[in-house]
């Protein structure tokens, strides 16, 4: 395939596509768009790009024949091998409960900025091989993210640091406690010695480090975290005159307000806010069950955002704004809902007629509103937001507040400062201690936090990796990891909770925080007996063990959210609390934690780096991101280059004398003349996964501006940066597969989304085709012989039509269920070059669509996994018979049949299968970089037992999880009954936050499955084919204000800014 | 010109396409033959084992259940082999000072796993999943799939497991399934302990050999799979063992 790499992508192209359409059309990059020669030829490739690496065209007859024979003959020779010796070696004393093939399940704690999690996770044979939420737990609800999932990955890290380390050189624990305590006998009162950890919420480590504090009053204990909560905590001071902690309640929000709140994956409580959102957005024209009764209500939400995020892809009317005018909008609002918040004009981009319609809205909803704002605005429009909020009436109902839930909360960039200021003045910092975190890596760089290790007479950093700051302290500590070593701390409401560990630390050398700050005042302890003796101290009940028993089995403390408060707000706040206007000149920087690898602490976690995106689609790596008419003006549109491999402008960007060269990367819906780069990339010392992938954010990260700042300079380098993303993969030609419309046009014509292309067509009945009605099958027109499956029968209860349901109406494209994937089926990383190639192995992908103009478009998610299709296209043109169907409707995938042909995928429609180029598993092609050598042993522990870890040359693909179906129905067989609805529960069901995806037996009509394929909204993908999937979806519904949206069948609702 | 090939080369042709046939055939037979003899399939060849462990001496001479050593069969998936807890359980008071015990005695006070560890008998592969515990709770004999376990003094593995073998099965469930499931199952062993005679059927079996039901048990098995409630089609799904 060649490409032009040259050939610019701009407005005009995309104009005239946008103009010339009639009608909805979606599309997913830009290079679809434009529709371009060389996209329609890279729509021709199955796997794109497979030519580099395999140059066939320029190859002779003869050395093809010769490398044909020698694949045959390989081919046949490599299936004979012996069973391998094996040995059986029993424990010498086993626990009874312990049995070899059944799992375990432990309810824990997955703790992310000091908040609990609660988490199930699965123990097969004393390994941790799983993370599920926890149903009990009010932070999950059972539901549960990519990130808390892929901590479990961070556990088997090769890369994780084994032992203590004084200089570079091995030493140990007994040699470091010995320093350090001699250190602290010189200072006598502890003068000099600080110690910084991350947000802490644990009561018992807290009770530690207050008994250090205690021990040497002379020591000072500092908290800082990137992308922190200051302005939250800042904002609350301001409002309130304390720290307090706002919860909200989505589940009773009628009109929700965005403030630039990403609130469905960053903002603590985000899982439990997705469930809450999704309750309002539900629409149900029949009752489904007791959770989803009949309602014909949606919530409407308006979203403000200064760079698009998947909350945004949610609401009815989203705005881009540029971050600095978020404080103007919020100040008008609040002017207009009669708070006394001073003058303020509405910002450029804000049209009157919508923010009049917004406000009146608002003003509708009568307390059922909430308006909120994100972690990385100013302290003023945190107040703006409470006193908007106490002015619509929400506080008490939809928008609640409690005592805060960190044991210290304070200014974590103020108490970072002082630390360094303290230093810099008179040397006051003797003996830093480093509990986690990595501050010379994401501290602002004007605090040159390097410089204050290097100058300090004791550094000790504890962490799980050997990173920034350990290579800068003079003892590295390695760390336990949360499931090594027992803690508890606090969920986003308060909630308390135990973490119990599931395995002893992987490496001798590893001990938590808790662990080391007690270690300083005494003997190195165990942690399980600081948490018993914090616990019980504290006499929590009379019946102290049972209390601790039951705490421990449910993974959460009862009762122990804070109560809901009310705090006075101060009336002039509003007015008083306003933030400098920044430089308006050149581009607007805006900082943000990336949406998988987050503040840099998942950049060695091959699953979040390879993880798409869920905007850009893009993996293992980060870019600078833009409008389109941005990078225009300023000369850097984004070239056609290649579809998968994009090779982007590296633009040197300067602020305040700080420089960073990054590629651009056109991302539609971002706000003009401003520039987000993802924090977490560009890392030096982490592993081999992460070290090296992407660009260094925080270098242009200072403490006056640590989220955004004006009068920024772009300059083009000249030099380009190949990005892999995904944005282009598995596309489907621009067919009609996603059915998406408004909330009224559903009141009208219910079925909407049955179209022409989504129903399978019947044919005239005198057709000669048509097999004979009674038969039961035939009776639509097929592509497909129709195929004799014996599917259930309403006689028969004991036989099963697996399916599933996907609700695209509540899918917030969080990813939650690609990473569940990931963990459950055994999916290796493939890694960047592999990702370029369009080889990414993901059986659930989550397509993104767009549609409308490319400066604020509707963003649409539809995840894909296998449609498991009745008349499986797939099926036919195997030539060993590999892939066949089951009785119970599944396509199965038999790997140790699967020569490796391809057919499958050429022939199947909807692109989810995937091929094992190599054996991934194994970690190549690139062992070095991809950790999957050999050697690293401790990998395979995390393997599921159940799933078939698949070898070089084995297509695989989403098998409905059938290794739970299977245990299912092994476990109703022996019980003598019939698998129950919701017993077999998928790996992307039950991650999934807003309960989107449904799984069950659609031959029995009263199953959940079956109920919610009946609703007027499901259709089938490419239904026209007469694949007859049994994955269907529900449409996507929006709800537009029809004072904005007059016209709601045609065009975009906005104007188009270009 | 004189011909290139004397008379009888036309023998020598017939001769050697006639044996080229037989050589292949021979060569596909003998391929196969190795393929199914002990020595590849190791069917019937007792293998060293840390302890000389008998299940004739334990099983049948002492009566011993065998739930007593492997515990978890009617409820997991992979069939327990005891720790060296369930040996002390007698031989802390029995055979104390035996030489042939010693691995044992010296995994339990040592409290590691007996030295170099058992030597597995019946295995599948990695990408085939077993669950003994739904084959014994269908009243499917150990014997069916171990052969006459309960007499071999070193253990040995019973049936090839070839995948043929299996789909024999999953095919003609009506040939092997019970009804009572895990109760008749050590029923047979009780009876066998206790002299108890054994219908054809089960003495077939208990030594380890093929039994093919008459029309009337057909007829039975038939009647257990309804009470079973079994899906005899969805039994040879690929992925009921293949995930």
């Amino acid at each position: 395939m060649d490409i032009n790499p040259k050939r610019p992508l701009d407005a005009r192209t995309f104009r005239a596509k946008l103009e010339g359409q009639s009608g909805k059309q979606y599309w997913r990059s830009l290079e679809e768009l434009a529709d371009t020669p060389e996209f329609r030829e890279f729509l021709f490739d199955e796997v794109p790009q497979h030519t580099r690496s395999f140059d066939i065209q320029g190859m002779d007859r003869r050395r093809f024949l010769t490398l044909a024979g020698a694949s045959l003959a390989l081919a046949g020779l490599s299936g004979c091998r012996w069973l391998p010796a094996k040995k059986v070696v029993p424990a010498a004393e086993q626990s009874e409960d312990r049995v070899i093939s059944i799992a375990n399940i432990y309810a824990t704690s997955v703790i992310e900025h000091g908040l609990a999690t609660g988490v199930w996770v699965t123990s097969n044979e004393g390994r941790p091989t799983r993370i599920e939420g926890n149903p009990e737990h009010p932070a999950s609800l059972g539901s549960n993210s990519s990130t808390v999932q892929a901590t479990l990955l961070d556990l088997y890290d090769p890369d994780r640091s084994q032992t203590v380390s004084n200089l570079g050189s091995i030493s140990n624990w007994p040699a470091f406690l010995e320093t350090m305590r001699s250190a602290l006998a010189e200072t006598k009162d502890g003068t000099g010695l600080r110690i910084l950890t991350e947000t802490v919420t644990s009561p018992t480590l807290t009770h530690q480090i207050k008994a250090l504090l205690a021990k040497y009053p002379g020591a000072k204990w500092h908290q800082y975290e990137p992308c922190g909560r200051d302005n939250v905590v800042n904002g609350a001071k301001a409002a309130f005159g304390q720290p307090v902690n706002t919860l909200y309640d989505f589940s009773k929000a009628d009109r929700i307000l965005s403030l630039d709140a990403d609130f469905l994956l960053s903002m603590p409580g985000h899982i439990r806010y997705s469930r809450d959102f999704a309750v309002k957005r539900r629409v149900r024209s029949e009752e489904i069950s007791a959770e989803q009764p009949k309602k014909l209500e949606m919530s409407r939400f308006y979203m403000v955002e200064s760079c698009p995020s998947i909350t945004g892809t949610m609401a009815d009317h989203r705005l881009p704004l540029r971050a600095s005018q978020v404080e103007a909008l919020a100040r008008a609002v609040a002017g207009a809902l009669g708070v006394d918040a001073g003058a303020a004009a509405l910002p450029a981009g804000v049209p009157q007629p919508w923010f009049d319609a917004m406000i009146a809205d608002l003003k509708t909803a009568n307390g059922a509103s909430i308006v909120l704002t994100g972690d990385h605005q100013p302290p003023a429009v945190h107040v703006l937001c409470h006193a908007i909020n106490a002015a619509l009436g929400n506080v008490g109902k939809t928008v609640n507040y409690t005592d805060p839930v960190e044991s210290q909360p304070v200014d974590q960039l103020a108490s970072l400062r002082q630390l360094v200021d303290d230093h810099k003045i008179d040397g006051a910092v003797k003996i830093l201690l480093i509990l986690g975190g990595n501050p010379v890596y994401n501290a602002p760089v004007d605090l040159e936090f390097g410089h204050l290790l290097d100058t300090t007479r004791l550094t000790a950093h504890l962490s799980m990796h050997e990173d920034e700051t350990s290579a800068r302290c003079q003892w590295h500590l390695p760390e336990a990891h949360a499931l090594e070593a027992w803690s508890d701390a606090r969920a986003y409401d308060g909630t308390l909770s135990i973490v119990q560990p599931l395995i002893a630390p992987l490496y001798e050398g590893a001990h938590s925080t808790l662990e080391l700050v007690s270690a300083l005042t005494g003997p190195m302890p165990n942690s399980y007996d600081l948490v018993y003796d914090y616990w019980t101290a504290q006499k929590p009940a009379p019946d102290f063990e049972k209390w601790w028993q039951k705490s421990l089995h449910d993974g959460v403390i009862k009762n122990s959210a804070f109560p809901t408060k009310a705090f006075p707000l101060n009336p002039a706040a509003a007015k008083a609390t306003v933030t400098p206007a920044i430089d308006d000149k050149g581009l607007e920087l805006l900082l943000l934690p990336d949406p998988t690898v987050r503040d840099g602490r998942f950049a060695n976690n091959g699953w979040m780096q390879e993880l798409p995106k869920p905007l850009t689609k893009l993996t293992w790596d980060n870019a600078a991101l833009m409008s389109q008419a941005t990078a225009e003006k300023l000369g850097l549109a984004p070239s056609i280059g290649g579809l998968t491999v994009a090779d982007e402008k590296v633009v040197e960007f300067v602020i305040g004398g700080r420089k960073l060269k990054i590629p651009v990367l056109a991302l539609p819906g971002h706000p003009d003349d401003a520039v987000t780069i993802h924090l977490g990339y560009g890392r030096t010392h982490v592993g081999k996964i992460g070290t090296g992938t992407g660009f260094n954010g925080y270098l242009l990260c200072t403490t006056a501006a640590p989220y955004f700042a004006g009068g920024m300079k772009a300059t083009n380098t000249g030099d380009t940066y190949p990005l892999a993303h995904t944005r282009s993969h598995h596309s489907m030609e621009g067919r009609d597969i996603l059915m998406e419309g408004t909330l009224a046009e559903f009141l009208l014509h219910p079925e909407f989304a049955k179209t022409e292309a989504t129903t399978t067509p019947e044919i005239p009945v005198d057709d000669k085709q048509i097999e004979p009605a009674e038969s039961g099958k035939g009776k639509r027109l097929s592509l497909y012989d129709a195929q004799d499956h014996e599917y259930k029968t309403d006689e028969n209860a004991f036989a099963y039509s697996w399916g599933l349901s996907i609700d695209n109406n509540v899918c917030i494209g969080c990813n939650a269920c690609v990473t569940a994937c990931q963990n459950e089926n055994n999916i290796p990383i493939v890694g960047k070059d592999q990702v370029q190639r369009g080889r990414e192995m993901h059986w659930i992908r989550i397509d993104r669509y767009y549609r409308g103009p490319i400066s604020n478009p509707h963003t649409f998610f539809e995840p894909v996994t296998c449609m498991h299709c009745e008349n499986a296209p797939c099926e036919p043109v195997c030539p060993v018979a590999a892939t066949v169907h089951s009785m119970e409707g599944l396509n199965q995938m038999v790997y140790n049949r699967c020569v490796g042909t391809r057919y499958c995928s050429n022939n199947c429609p909807y692109k989810v299968r995937r091929f094992n180029f190599y054996k991934y598993t194994a970690g190549q092609p690139d062992p070095d970089k991809l950790n999957g050598n050999n050697d690293s042993l401790v990998l395979q522990l995390l393997s599921n037992p159940d799933v078939t870890v698949r070898g070089r040359g084995v297509m695989e693909k989403c098998s409905y999880c059938v290794q739970r179906i299977n245990h299912a129905r092994t476990t109703a067989k022996k019980e003598g009954r019939a698998i129950k609805d919701g017993e077999v529960v998928t790996a992307c069901q039950q991650s999934c936050p807003t309960q989107a995806i449904v799984f069950g037996d659609i031959a029995d009509k009263t199953t959940l499955v079956s109920k919610l394929k009946a609703l007027p909204t499901d259709y089938t993908m490419l239904g026209e084919l007469n694949t007859r999937p049994r994955t269907s979806y529900l449409a996507r519904l929006r709800n537009p204000n029809p004072n904005i949206e007059a016209d709601v069948k045609n065009g975009p609702d906005t104007p188009v800014v270009e | 010109m004189a011909q290139i090939f004397h008379h009888s080369a036309n023998i020598a042709m017939r001769v050697s396409i006639v044996g080229a046939g037989l050589l292949t055939a021979g060569l596909i037979a003998a391929g196969v033959g190795i393929s199914r003899s002990p020595w590849n399939t190791k069917v019937g060849i007792p293998k060293d084992q840390p302890v000389p462990f008998s299940h004739e001496h334990h099983a049948v001479e002492l009566g011993v259940d065998c739930r007593y050593c492997h515990t978890n069969v009617e409820k997991a998936a992979w069939v327990q082999l005891p720790p060296t807890q369930t040996c002390y359980t007698c031989h802390s008071q029995i055979w104390t000072n035996s030489p042939l015990l010693e691995p044992v005695r010296t995994s339990y006070s040592e409290k590691l796993p007996i030295k170099g560890g058992w030597n597995q008998l019946n295995a599948v592969p990695d990408f085939v999943y077993f669950n003994h515990s739904i084959h014994v709770n269908r009243g499917v004999n150990c014997n069916t799939c171990h052969g006459p376990i309960q007499k071999e003094m070193l253990a040995y593995k019973g049936k090839a497991f070839f995948m043929s073998w299996c789909l024999n099965c999953h095919r003609n469930p009506e040939n092997f399934v019970n009804p009572g499931g895990a109760k008749h199952v050590f029923s047979l062993y009780e009876k066998y302990q206790t002299d108890v005679p054994l219908t054809p059927e089960e003495s077939t079996i208990a030594n380890g050999n093929d039994y093919q039901r008459n029309k009337a048990e057909l007829a039975r098995g038939e009647q257990t799979l309804k009470e079973y409630k079994v899906q005899t089609k969805q039994l040879t799904d690929c992925s009921v063992c293949h995930h």
